[in-house]
């Protein structure tokens, strides 16, 4: 029997590799820092995810259930990497859970790490309760408490929501664009909606990227079924008259300065590089691209390759991913493990 | 002028003070002028569902202000202030003054639907300048305008005899509006009528003048046409709030009264 792969982390792309690996008999570690599997839509609770409108809890625990149950996959929870040597085909990690163990290839899914709003003050997070991000929206939809302002529970009359917060932003060095928030946004702003009819919703934008298939089940959808107003402009800050939020601007399109109340104010918040990033790349060698993420190398003959021979990377360890996307990956990552794994044993007989 | 080269500072919002002292100096005259602020400091979300409400507004939240219309528009290739995706702009975000600065000129649609066929997403702008239109004069911004007038005019003789007699509908039309019924075009019309239609027809013409044909049989579509119309102009009302509006300049006069 060969030697197991190992994968770091548990999100939706460590558990679409592990679940695939398996699936070919070759049995994989998994190896998660937190002491649950899912990733980040278990680990912050999203709701119902957008493009299925499936509840992550079903959907992404539907994935942990098939992948941990497996014989072949040996999950290792609160525990992370500490050292990585050897070359491929012949590597040893070492655990923190102390016994080091032979593996002949690794694949990093380790993920993203939600923007911390605190980094962009004049939007008022952290200075006032109800200047919330989506992840804490998507909790209250998931919790089964519905959308309410923090500070007294009261259901909001109106909602901003501002996209592109730690995106797109020389300011913060944040020049990605998270590529789900637009999405994720229209979707959690009909959610309001549905929820709260007399809620008025206004998006603030700079572009609106609810690419390919998107554009109808969630930009479109949101306008026409669900009236949700998107206004172009970056807000400016967001202070308080000491009842209502104040929501400072430009509307672009009248050209005119805009200082609006609101009840709620929502941060659509971005996928930065895992801060874990820098160790993930001294320990697996593996080069980081120049925003921070984990540097893939031509996709064209192998999916998932990074520069080190032998270490593979998919999902939102590269950048900005979907879920649908890092599973892809997750299963490309498995399939080009699985095709060294054959052209070794071409070589050896 | 195109909104792009619309001054941001207007004449109106300029506050020149004769007579002002600020802590004891005096800072009259032009050269302390004041501009006003331009802020929009709320959004009156009432406007848009009022217009919705009205025939041919319904589908104005879905527009994303790419301009089309405004592009397609035969009125804005005359006069470059009229421009519909800017006031479905000013209607969405309840932006009132803005927009009954261009009361006078929203009118003015012509109805040739250019801009129906230029929208990609099927707001239907022809539909919501009229109804923008219709708006206005319920609310008493503008005056009934001339189509109003028309249109009412004619919607009455075809719903009280199932008939449309011209004759009657243009002098109507044009006593309602303070016209003189003797203009050029139209004595020029009726010349070449008179020279060209066979007699037949231009008798019944003019007997329908003096006899009002019905069609035979209408009385039951009147009827319910009647109670449709009604309905819907309850249903504007409402929409708008106007009832309420009439219940409290009564009370306000009944109180008024009594003191
Ligand atoms: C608010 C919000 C809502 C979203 N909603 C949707 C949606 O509806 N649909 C959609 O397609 N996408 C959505 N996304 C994007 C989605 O979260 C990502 O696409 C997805 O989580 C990426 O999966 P992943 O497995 O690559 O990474 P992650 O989900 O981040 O999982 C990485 C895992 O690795 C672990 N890990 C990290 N570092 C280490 C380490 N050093 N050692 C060991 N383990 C480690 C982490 O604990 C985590 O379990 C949303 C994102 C945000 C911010
Ligand atoms: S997906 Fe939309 S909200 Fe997110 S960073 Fe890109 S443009 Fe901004
Ligand atoms: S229908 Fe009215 S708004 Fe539309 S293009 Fe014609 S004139 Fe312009
Ligand atoms: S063409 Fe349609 S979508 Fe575009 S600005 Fe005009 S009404 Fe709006």
């Amino acid at each position: 029997m060969s030697k197991p792969i190992l994968i770091v982390g548990g999100g939706p792309a460590g558990l679409a590799a592990a679940h695939s690996l398996a699936t070919f008999g070759q049995s994989c570690i998994v190896v998660e820092k937190e002491d649950r599997l899912g990733g980040a839509p278990i680990l912050e609770g999203y709701a119902k995810l957008v493009p299925s409108g499936e509840w992550a809890k079903d959907a992404i625990g539907g994935m942990v259930d098939r992948a941990s149950g497996h014989e072949l996959v040996d999950v290792r929870t609160s525990t992370s990497v500490t050292s990585f040597s050897g070359e491929a085909g012949d590597f040893t990690a070492g655990l923190s859970d102390g016994e080091p163990v032979n593996v002949s290839a690794a694949i990093l899914c380790t993920g993203f790490t939600h923007f911390d709003s605190a980094n962009k003050p004049e939007w008022g997070f952290g200075t006032y309760p109800d200047v919330v991000t989506t992840t804490q929206v998507e909790q209250m939809v998931s919790s089964g408490q519905g959308v309410r302002c923090p500070s007294d529970g009261r259901k909001p009359k109106r909602v901003a929501i501002l996209l592109c917060v730690g995106s797109r932003d020389r300011q913060i060095g944040r020049e990605w664009c998270s590529k789900i928030c637009c999405t994720v946004s229209a979707n959690m702003a009909m959610e309001i909606r549905e929820e709260l009819p007399d809620c008025h919703v206004y998006i603030y934008y700079m572009d609106i990227r609810t690419f390919g298939l998107y554009e109808t089940k969630y930009y479109w959808k949101s306008q026409e079924e669900f009236k949700v107003k998107y206004i172009k402009a970056r807000i400016a800050e967001v202070t308080s008259d000491g009842e209502k939020l104040i929501v400072k601007g430009e509307d672009t399109l009248v050209k005119r300065p805009i200082t609006i109340p609101f009840d709620m104010v929502i941060h659509a918040i971005g996928m930065d590089p895992n801060v874990d990033n820098p160790d993930l790349s001294s320990i697996f060698g593996v080069d980081l691209e120049p925003h921070g993420y984990i540097d893939k190398a031509s996709s064209y003959s192998a999916s998932g390759l990074t520069n080190k021979s032998g270490v593979f990377v998919a999902g939102a360890a590269t950048g900005p991913e979907t879920i649908d996307d890092s599973i892809a990956q997750g299963k490309a990552a498995a399939m080009a493990v699985l095709e060294q794994r054959q052209l070794a044993a071409r070589l050896v007989s | 002028m195109p909104i792009h080269e619309k001054s941001l500072i207007r004449p109106e919002n300029l506050q020149v003070h004769e007579n002002l002292e600020v802590e004891g100096v005096d800072v009259s005259g032009h050269w302390s002028t004041f501009i006003e602020s331009r802020v929009v400091s709320d959004y009156n979300e009432a406007i848009e569902d009022e217009i919705s409400a009205l025939p041919g507004g319904e589908n104005i939240h879905r527009c994303w202000q790419c301009g089309s219309c405004t592009n397609a528009c035969t009125v804005h290739a005359i006069n470059a202030d009229f421009n519909p995706r800017y006031w479905i702009y000013l209607i969405r975000m309840g932006m009132e003054s803005e927009l009954l600065r261009d009361k006078d000129i929203i009118w003015q649609c012509v109805s040739c639907n250019k801009c129906t066929y230029a929208c990609p997403r099927d707001v239907f702008p022809e539909g919501v300048m009229k109804a923008t239109a219709h708006w206005l004069e319920l609310k008493g911004h503008t005056p009934k305008s001339h189509s109003t007038i028309f249109d009412e005019i004619f919607s009455e003789q075809v719903i009280e005899t199932g008939k449309i007699e011209d004759g009657r509908t243009i002098r109507r039309f044009f006593k309602q509006t303070g016209q003189a019924l003797r203009q050029p075009w139209l004595e020029e019309m009726v010349k070449r009528m008179l020279r060209n239609l066979p007699i037949g027809m231009l008798t019944r013409m003019g007997m329908a003048n003096f006899i009002q044909p019905k069609t035979s049989g209408w009385s039951g579509a009147r009827d319910a046409i009647k109670e449709y119309v009604a309905e819907q102009e309850a249903h504007h009302r409402a929409a708008l709030g106007l009832d309420d509006l009439v219940k409290m300049a009564e009370t306000e006069l009944k109180t008024g009264a009594a003191k």
